[in-house]
């Protein structure tokens, strides 16, 4: 068991977070507070919600591109009818009528993916380029920033309130609520439900999946629909955060969370991937990001050594597995046969 | 209704089998037709010389982006760096020209540009644009030889590999400006991007040369030979005794040469360079056009990028033209590729369904 969990790809990931930050620590000791545990968990919270909902879909074998037009036209598409009704009340609609619109717009990516059996990722390209356009198009071209009096808030509601002498009054936001239930709804359906054994088996061997009579359209609809709910449900609360409804949220942000998922340990190929490790995953993105600013490093090289690291992740495994096929085994033997 | 989409589909399938040409390329090329006429009729202006000057222009870039792309999909793979690579060159090719003529002192103007010094008259021009032409194209060479690297010989997943090399080139592009545009290139310079042979723009020229070429090493070269097959069957392609490692670097090699070319007609035609020149759309569009002209690892038409990119760019101009003065008129362009992406979808998916059941 104690063996199980060294060797994991979770704790991996879990070393290098600690290590990173005994370093930054170290240059930077205004690090060590409990308002950076609240600021990198606040600003991780909207991609944790998207990564778990990619998640599904990259165990299940694809990669979904549109989630991030999801994220717009579900926010901003709410925001832009709440207005002609003249709506001052609290996000609670929003979130409800978001998550309806996201519902729908999964249930169209999985319905055409399924119905005419189309590759994920290029299906999921033509739904990205059209929703950006429609919520551009049809519903506005600009950001807006007329917010319901209930809702302007919102950024600021805490649920613990901390001081800090370098960042100030800071908090531990409700929304780190929402990722908490996403991810034990996403656990538990992963592990716990025939859905989620489906998904696993589908993304690991497609005809095995199949003969065992696993119900692959059925399985990938649901997993379309929920991304497709979390995507929504992320994309009203980072509106919330920057306190404008902008037609083109998170635009180009899609590869990110994809990158952030793959930290995680899961595989792009499909079959594997948990959800401890892609919320690891998008920490360790977010304090990667947090790291270079604390460490001094100049603003405009914070991609490179983003790019740097992002090669040396997946540079090390495929070395190390490499040397193990030259040798005559592999460093999981039991993954191979599986 | 049904009974007349079977006799077309049937019609379809007649024409493809009788004629070198596959069915994809029908359906693009009567596509082509559709909107050329549609457009003709909706707008008076459409058929003029201005107008397919114009989009001889536009269509240059994203050409050589899609032609790079198409053949990383053509191995089995993607390249999501192409237009990180495109950029890479461009600001690399700018820093060279930053460094050799550095600027006086252009106080405000230092924050938004890094400004070129190029001495007015200078006599050895052609050096100094041909050493900008070099450098993209190293440029090119190496980020392949490092793609090419990551997915042949480190088996890591190409889309993955490409990420993060993406990440990489960005971050290089984006130190090195300080995230600031570089402006101030030899005024000779705009004459690969910006100016025309009898009518016909430069750009679009090097654009159809590039076609050619890249027609000609798929069709009638053994390594175009190994790519197919490469991207058929990985496991045939090396018992039947191809380096699939070498063909991949060779493959990556010639996305990156792809892209850095037009990442020089960007730089020539804007006068600048900058490390995120079309990084949030250039990239999609890309895949976009392979994904409309049918491109599947192993099987592919370089005609149908070609035609694909012709309709993109042919819905964009229309529709720009058709909707001028409608508030947010360019971003009906997305929303119609989306929605055309997904019709042809669904009526390969009919054709193809048919096929199966015969």
């Amino acid at each position: 068991m104690f063996n199980k969990l060294i060797k994991s790809n979770e704790f991996l990931v879990f070393l290098i977070i600690i290590t990173l930050s005994i370093v930054i620590g170290m240059i930077n000791p205004a690090f060590f507070s409990v308002a950076t545990i609240y600021d990198i968990l606040r600003a991780s919270n909207v991609y944790n919600l998207m990564a778990f909902g990619l998640l599904l879909v990259v165990i299940l074998g694809g990669v979904d591109i549109s989630f991030v037009a999801i994220t717009a036209v579900a926010s901003y598409g709410t925001h832009m009818a709440m207005l002609k009704l003249d709506y001052q009340g609290g996000i609670w609609l929003y979130f409800l009528i978001g998550t309806a619109i996201g519902l729908i717009c999964g249930f169209l990516n999985g319905f055409l993916i399924t119905r005419f059996k189309l590759p994920i990722f290029d299906l999921t390209l033509a739904t990205q380029t059209m929703l950006y356009g429609f919520s551009l198009f049809f519903l506005g071209a600009t950001a807006n920033f007329d917010l319901p009096e209930r809702m302007v808030g919102y950024y600021g509601k805490y649920l613990a309130i901390t001081e800090d002498p370098f960042i100030g009054t800071t908090g531990l936001h409700i929304s780190v609520l929402y990722v908490l239930a996403a991810g034990i709804f996403v656990w538990w359906l992963l592990k716990y439900t025939i859905i989620g054994r489906g998904i696993y088996a589908i993304g690991g061997n497609r005809e095995v999946a199949k003969r065992s009579g696993f119900n692959i359209n059925r399985i990938t609809m649901i997993v379309f629909v929920i991304m497709g709910v979390l995507a929504a449900i992320s994309g009203v609360t980072q509106s919330g955060f920057q306190r404008n409804f902008s037609p083109t949220l998170f635009i180009g942000q899609n590869l990110n969370v994809l990158a952030s998922v793959i930290l995680g340990g899961a595989s792009i190929t499909g079959g594997r991937g948990t959800v401890i490790g892609t919320f690891l995953g998008v920490i360790l993105t977010q304090l990667i990001n947090r790291a270079l600013i604390l460490t001094g490093i100049p603003v405009e090289w914070q991609q490179f050594v983003i790019g740097v690291l992002l090669i040396i992740f997946i540079a090390i495994p495929a070395i190390r597995e490499e040397r193990a096929r030259k040798v005559g085994h592999t460093t999981e033997l039991s993954e191979e046969q599986a | 209704m049904k009974k007349t989409t079977n006799k077309i589909i049937t019609l379809l399938n007649d024409i493809k089998e009788k004629s070198a040409f596959d069915g994809q390329m029908v359906l693009l090329v009567g596509i082509f037709t559709v909107l050329m006429v549609f457009f003709t009729i909706m707008e008076d202006g459409f058929m003029t010389e201005r107008t397919f000057s114009s989009m001889g222009f536009q269509i240059a870039e994203i050409g050589l982006l899609a032609l790079a792309m198409m053949v990383s999909i053509l191995i089995g793979g993607i390249n999501l760096s192409i237009n990180a690579t495109a950029n890479l060159g461009a600001v690399l090719a700018g820093y060279f020209l930053f460094k050799v003529f550095p600027p006086v002192d252009t106080g405000e103007i230092a924050q938004i540009f890094t400004q070129i010094n190029f001495p007015a008259e200078g006599g050895n021009t052609t050096i100094y644009i041909l050493i900008d032409i070099l450098i993209p194209i190293l440029v090119g060479i190496l980020t392949g030889v490092i793609n090419g690297y990551l997915v042949g010989y480190l088996s890591v997943p190409a889309i993955l590999a490409t990420l993060a090399s993406l990440s990489l080139f960005t971050g290089i592009s984006t130190g090195l400006t300080k995230g600031r545009t570089i402006t101030g290139f030899p005024p000779n310079f705009e004459l690969i991007g910006a100016k025309t042979i009898s009518g016909i723009p430069i750009p679009f020229i090097i654009f159809l040369v590039m076609t050619v070429v890249t027609y000609f090493l798929l069709n009638h070269t053994t390594l175009g030979f190994k790519m197919k097959m490469l991207g058929t069957n990985p496991t045939a392609s090396e018992f039947s005794g191809i380096n699939n490692r070498a063909v991949i670097m060779q493959t990556y090699i010639y996305s990156g040469i792809l892209s850095a070319i037009a990442g020089i007609i960007v730089m020539s035609r804007t006068m600048s360079a900058a490390y995120e020149y079309g990084s949030k759309t250039y990239l999609l569009f890309s895949i976009l056009i392979a994904v409309l002209a049918g491109m599947t690892p192993g099987f592919g038409n370089v005609i149908n990028v070609f035609i694909s990119v012709l309709i993109l760019q042919i819905l964009s101009t229309g529709f720009h033209m058709v909707l001028l003065g409608v508030r947010g008129s360019s971003f009906f362009k997305d929303f119609s590729w989306g929605i055309l992406l997904i019709i042809i979808f669904i009526f390969n998916y009919f054709v193809r369904g048919r096929k199966a059941q015969e």
